[in-house]
């Protein structure tokens, strides 16, 4: 197995980790784990930026975000833990769909994988040009995203009500 | 044998749908939070093996970097949701929300 398929493969089992742990803050580190794992793949695939942001964003802000949202709630009952049969049936589960998907999406994928395109003269543009070139409209939509959240934010958390 | 891109798409098909258990199964809105975060690298892993498929990665690139800006609003939005809730009703329990209005 190569170190591709392993990231891959150690990825979907953190993955399932984060969703099997009873203690919601281990589920919150798994998570973290599982977006390192992603972000060690963009690396593999020669996208550094990408994975760059994969690892301080999601591996760092959002398990902070977490891990704060798991402490202010955690006394309160934990609805989930009656049904952990739920649970521990996902592994069956997930090892189901494998089997599955082993047999039904080989054919799919091989079809998909004959689109594989040559390198253009996109492909060799800086990252810096494909951003703020080519897709700027998207910066503008990120900074009207942020501007939503932080209004959502505030409002949700307003000290009068509206 | 599948080839390389089909192996990644059969691990990313897995971790989508590992994702998709965890929010259909659970009650708590936390769990339902971290299924959707799961579902997300799903997403994200998948458009940058595409972008790596037809020799577009800086394009795939700036298409990521977009989507980690709108999984942390949705995040932080959905987390903040839930303190407030849990203020109010003292529970993450999805069936309880029946006091969302106004």
């Amino acid at each position: 197995m190569t170190y591709h398929s392993l990231l891959f493969v150690l990825t979907a089992i953190c993955a399932v980790a984060a969703v099997l742990a009873g203690d919601l803050l281990v589920g919150a580190v798994m998570l973290a784990l599982v977006s390192i794992g992603t972000s060690l793949i963009l690396f593999d695939f020669m996208a550094p930026w990408a994975a760059v942001f994969e690892l301080s964003v999601c591996a760092g802000l959002i398990t902070v975000l977490f891990v704060g949202a798991v402490s202010l709630v955690r006394p309160s009952e934990d609805s989930d833990a009656r049904g952990r049969v739920k649970f521990l049936v996902l592994p069956l589960a997930v090892a189901g769909a494998a089997i599955i998907l082993w047999f039904t999406l080989p054919a799919f994928l091989e079809r998909l994988s004959s689109g594989a395109m040559p390198a253009s003269a996109h492909s060799a543009a800086a990252i810096g040009t494909t951003l703020w070139g080519l897709r700027r409209p998207d910066l503008l939509g990120q900074v009207a995203l942020l501007a939503a959240g932080v209004f959502v934010i505030k409002s949700i958390f307003a000290r009068k009500s509206i | 044998m599948m080839n390389s891109f089909a192996l990644d798409w059969y691990f990313i098909a897995l971790i989508l749908f590992v994702g998709l258990y965890c929010m259909l199964v659970s009650r708590n809105l936390l769990r339902q939070l971290i299924g959707l975060e799961i579902m997300s690298k799903a997403g994200l892993l998948a458009v940058i093996s595409s972008g790596a498929l037809t020799n577009r990665l800086n394009l795939a690139q700036a298409v990521i970097i977009t989507m980690i800006v709108i999984e942390v609003v949705v995040v932080a939005a959905g987390l903040a949701l839930l303190v407030k809730n849990f203020k109010i009703n003292k529970s993450v329990d999805i069936w309880k929300l029946k006091e969302l209005k106004g």
